[in-house]
């Protein structure tokens, strides 16, 4: 069991956790549609984080110019600074470890003929983001597709809990591109709408950008009230490298494995994947319903962020966190009919949680490479 | 205790199975893992749909995994396939980059893209083993079998896991730089799973 | 039609890379997914692929490509009613 003592989220609704709770309370979703940008000759949908608006946040930390860093770097540097101070541990220490979650990093420079290939690979991002905060241990990247922000904590756990480190910064981040959205365009996985997870006229995902930390420590000697992560599993299907299982099997075991620490009546909600693509939601139904947790309310997030990639487990995790603790199952945004063959409880609109029981949320992911993940926390009375 | 079952050692210059060098490259060239795959006589043609860093780690585990008896229908909740490298997935992050040049070469391609997430080469081996346990990937800046041991021992705290598929699988543009080993607990054969053993194995050249 | 069938053969080989099986191996009334040559998903976009790159049909609508890509008869068929290029 760790225990979170800082987060930050920088995304297209604000550059703090408190912030971009408080726009998803009001309704404001980040998904907007974008024509010509990134050279891309089909216009698209997504959540894009501002230029200007990152460039003159990152340039108030005061400590280098905006120019000199990749919008990556910019997004995953503040995210950590913001989160560090709320946790209010000294980064540079021995005992504390960085560990980055992403697909993609800075691939959007191989667009240029003669780019810097070292600047290109995961681990020289992750040195720069621990160099930024004088740390010197080597830092760890991440690096599973859809579910990394939740493997991410579950290695983070597992460092803390070896005695290996007393802290973790666990940060998630990953940016738009002619790269990722072509990709995902010739995948056939784009919603020219904005996206509706688990509705029957759901057409496919939203893709979006952000950064996203949690700094973890051990939970001994630390405040009540502060959220804790019990345990987290990784299964793999064994099926397929893009399509979902149809039985649902990794996702399946992954939710076993949590409800191993915390029974299915101890949970307040499910905050699913949610991509919004026919058989990714499908495939969640089936895991629900083979684990029992067919009448948990479910929501995802996935219509107000897009799908974040290399952040969405950070970040999914903290506003999942923020609602657990004011007692609220947000509302799963563009859900009004249900589209999938098993029955879920989905929580179209916000709900309170009533019973004092319900201490903890289940948060699950699923993706490429046949991977799936979930993670299970609790916020003490 | 955590012992090294089976690993195989792929270079540009040959295969170490088990202490025996089983495929050598010819004259100059860098070893050519179709040959390779040939060569054993590995029957599984969704390796050819494969990248190189998937093809890479593919045979370091197919070769590895064949001589402990493993068959490829059982699932197996409690095994993982933990690897890990330096340029990801780059090597396949060039080639997609190059189906979507602008103009009249933009098409991109999603058997290229697919293969640009560095982990399809952990779900390749899954889906060809039938492993059904944990599937990760990590980056890091050199091989280290300080942070082998540590990642693959911390995954081992889950009681319900009695084998690693774990390794470094590096391939970029012709270069490659493969050691995957079988890691097993409980088990009689193999030399412990320590520092000191994994770089022995990763300094056969 | 009989050199458009052999032409797409060899195309679908080469983007699928389906290394050991040769233009002859196919019989174009046979199915291509499932038993037939036992392709998948992403097969079948790689083939939306290939008709828009060597013919320059762009499908819309990706869940037609189930009738086009039955075999690779039917896809000559669509591809000569089609294809701009």
């Amino acid at each position: 069991m760790i225990a979170a003592l800082g987060d930050n989220i920088v995304c297209g609704l604000g550059f703090s956790s408190e912030e971009v709770y408080a726009s998803v309370k009001k309704g404001i979703g980040g998904v907007k549609r974008y024509e010509g940008t990134f050279g891309l000759p089909d216009p698209f949908m997504a959540s894009l984080i501002a230029d200007e608006a990152l460039d003159s946040a990152f340039a108030d930390l005061g400590r280098g110019a905006a120019g000199d860093y990749t919008k990556f770097e910019k997004a995953i540097i503040l995210s950590a600074s913001k989160a560090i101070a709320q946790a209010g541990i000294d980064a540079s220490h021995k005992r504390v470890l960085f560990i980055l979650s992403t697909t993609k990093g800075n691939v959007d420079l191989l667009e240029h003929e003669n780019y810097d290939r070292q600047k290109v690979t995961l681990w020289h991002s992750a040195g720069l983001l621990a160099g930024w905060f004088g740390n010197t241990n080597e830092p760890v990247v991440v690096s599973n597709a859809c579910i990394s922000g939740l493997c991410a904590q579950i290695t983070a756990q597992r460092m803390i809990e070896s005695g290996s480190y007393d802290a973790v910064v666990v940060v998630g981040c990953d940016m738009l591109s002619k790269f990722v959205i072509s990709g995902f365009h010739s995948f056939k996985a784009l919603s020219d709408t904005e996206c509706r997870p688990f509705d029957a006229l759901r057409t496919g995902l939203n893709l979006g950008e952000a950064a996203a930390t949690i700094v973890y420590s051990a939970s001994d000697n630390v405040a009540g009230g502060c959220a804790k992560m019990l345990c987290g599993a990784i299964c793999n299907d064994a099926n397929h490298i893009s399509g979902p299982s149809r039985t649902a099997e990794g996702l399946n075991n992954a939710l076993q494995a949590v409800l191993q620490v915390r029974p299915a009546d101890k949970i307040a909600f499910v905050n699913a994947h949610g991509t919004a693509t026919l058989y990714n939601d499908e495939m969640e139904s089936i895991a629900l319903s083979r684990s029992g947790l067919s009448s948990v309310p479910v929501n995802s997030l996935k219509a107000i962020f897009g799908h974040t990639l290399g952040a969405a487990g950070i970040l999914e995790t903290i506003i999942s966190t923020m609602s657990l603790k004011k007692r609220k199952v947000l509302g799963s945004r563009g859900f009004e009919r249900s589209g999938v063959s098993c029955e879920v409880n989905i929580s179209a609109e916000e709900r309170d949680i009533t019973d004092d029981t319900k201490s903890c949320f289940i948060k699950m992911m699923s993706g490429f490479g046949g991977s799936n993940a979930a993670i299970i926390m609790e916020v003490g009375q | 205790m955590i012992k090294i079952a089976a690993y195989t050692r792929i270079t540009n210059r040959s295969v170490v199975l088990n202490g025996e060098k089983i495929f050598t490259a010819k004259g100059e060239n860098s070893l050519n893992l179709t040959e390779l795959y040939r060569n054993r006589g590995i029957d599984y043609p969704k390796f050819f749909k494969m990248d190189n860093l998937a093809k890479s780690g593919f045979l370091g585990a197919e070769l590895a995994l064949r001589t402990l008896g493993l068959d490829t229908v059982t699932p197996k909740k409690g095994t993982a396939v933990i690897f890990m490298n330096s340029s990801s997935s780059l090597d396949d992050d060039i080639a997609y980059q190059q189906t979507i040049k602008s103009g009249e070469n933009y098409f991109p391609s999603p058997s290229v893209f697919v293969y640009t997430l560095a982990n399809i080469v952990t779900g390749e081996v899954a889906i060809r083993n039938k492993i059904m346990g944990e599937s990760s990937f990590y980056i890091f800046e050199k091989f280290s079998a300080n942070n082998m041991q540590s990642i693959i021992e911390q995954a081992f705290t889950n009681t319900s896991l009695d084998m690693v598929v774990c390794g470094w699988v590096e391939y970029l543009q012709g270069e490659m730089d493969v050691l995957v080993m079988a890691v097993q607990r409980d088990v009689v054969r193999g030399d412990e799973f320590n520092t000191l053993n994994i770089n022995k194995l990763y300094d056969i050249k | 039609m009989e050199q458009l069938i052999l032409d797409l053969k060899q195309q679908i080989i080469e983007v699928l890379n389906l290394e050991d099986v040769k233009p002859e191996d196919i019989d174009e009334n046979a199915s291509l997914f499932g038993e037939g040559l036992g392709l998948d998903s992403i097969d079948a976009l790689e083939l939306i692929v290939l008709m828009e790159k060597n013919y320059g049909i762009k499908l819309r609508d990706p869940s037609q490509g189930k009738q086009i890509f039955t075999s690779v008869k039917t896809m000559a068929e669509y591809v000569a009613a089609n294809r701009t290029k």
